[in-house]
């Protein structure tokens, strides 16, 4: 009863926290106290570690769906010409 | 920072490696590659007449709220109140670089799923859509994510929260259905 309250209470503690883990986002990190208590937490929960999984499969599939739509480099190049010509503009 | 040549150099130097980033965002933006240019175009002029101010920290982040701010002028003068950003993700051609599998099969089977995740993410409300539209595809930092929105950092946390889980279980149900049938 105790060990099962007590994981609850893990997993809820976790779940506030694996978005962070996985984005490693400079303006959210984890201290190395709370990475310490999630890693271990996830060594041994299966359902956060199953969450986390999924989470990280979405990230990935989306990354991915970003390397399949990268814009006509003709744009890109016209827009280098355009910032050279507005840098240029004024000399 | 008045001089022409500093003012140029500056441009060069904090402005052109990120052309494509902020095309790609401008394009989530607008919904459109042609809009997007423009707005691209709008936001270097922009940024040109304030880089004399801009401090040379974090230039993406200071093109993007340029950009943020370049694209409400936009919406103000076109289509006021009419504008659902994000929108139509699963009608973006994948022009470009579109074969990432080896073999056909994967190929297929990237495509089924990028199809079941374009509908999710286009599913989503609005708010929610542009947050992991602007971190998960765009690859943006959640201040980058911040600044273009103009939302605090932590709404963009939750936000993403929120979408992620969404857009997971929308795929669960994907996968439930395709499963079944």
């Amino acid at each position: 009863m105790i060990h099962a309250l007590r994981t609850m209470i893990e997993c809820r503690w976790s779940a506030r926290r694996i978005q962070r883990y996985i984005d490693a986002d400079p303006a959210a990190p984890l201290t190395a106290d709370e990475l310490q208590r999630l890693t271990a937490h996830l060594d041994v929960c299966e359902r956060c570690t199953a969450r986390e999984r999924e989470t990280r499969g979405v990230k990935a599939s989306l990354a991915r769906l970003s390397e399949r739509r990268a814009p006509d480099p003709v744009r890109v190049a016209r827009l280098r010409l355009q910032a050279q010509r507005i840098s240029q503009g004024e000399r | 920072m008045t001089d022409p040549d500093a003012r140029s150099a500056a441009f060069a130097e904090y402005v052109e490696p990120e052309l494509e980033v902020l095309l790609r965002v401008a394009q989530s933006l607008t919904g459109s590659w042609s809009d997007a240019e423009d707005l691209v175009q709008d936001t270097l002029i922009r940024a040109f007449a304030g880089i004399g101010s801009f401090d040379g920290a974090y230039p993406r982040a200071w093109l993007l709220t340029i950009m943020r701010r370049a694209n409400i002028n936009a919406h103000r003068r076109q289509r006021p109140g009419t504008i659902d950003p994000f929108a139509g993700l699963e009608n973006r051609t994948p022009a470009f670089g579109s074969a990432v599998a080896d073999n056909p099969e994967d190929m297929v089977l990237e495509q089924v799923i990028d199809e079941a995740l374009a509908q999710a993410v286009g599913a989503l409300d609005p708010r929610f859509r542009a947050v992991i539209v602007l971190v998960d595809i765009e690859q943006l930092s959640y201040q980058e994510t911040a600044d273009v929105l103009g939302i605090p950092i932590g709404t963009v946390m939750s936000r993403l929260s929120r979408a992620r889980s969404r857009v997971r279980k929308s795929l669960e149900h994907h996968r439930a259905t395709r499963r079944q049938s």
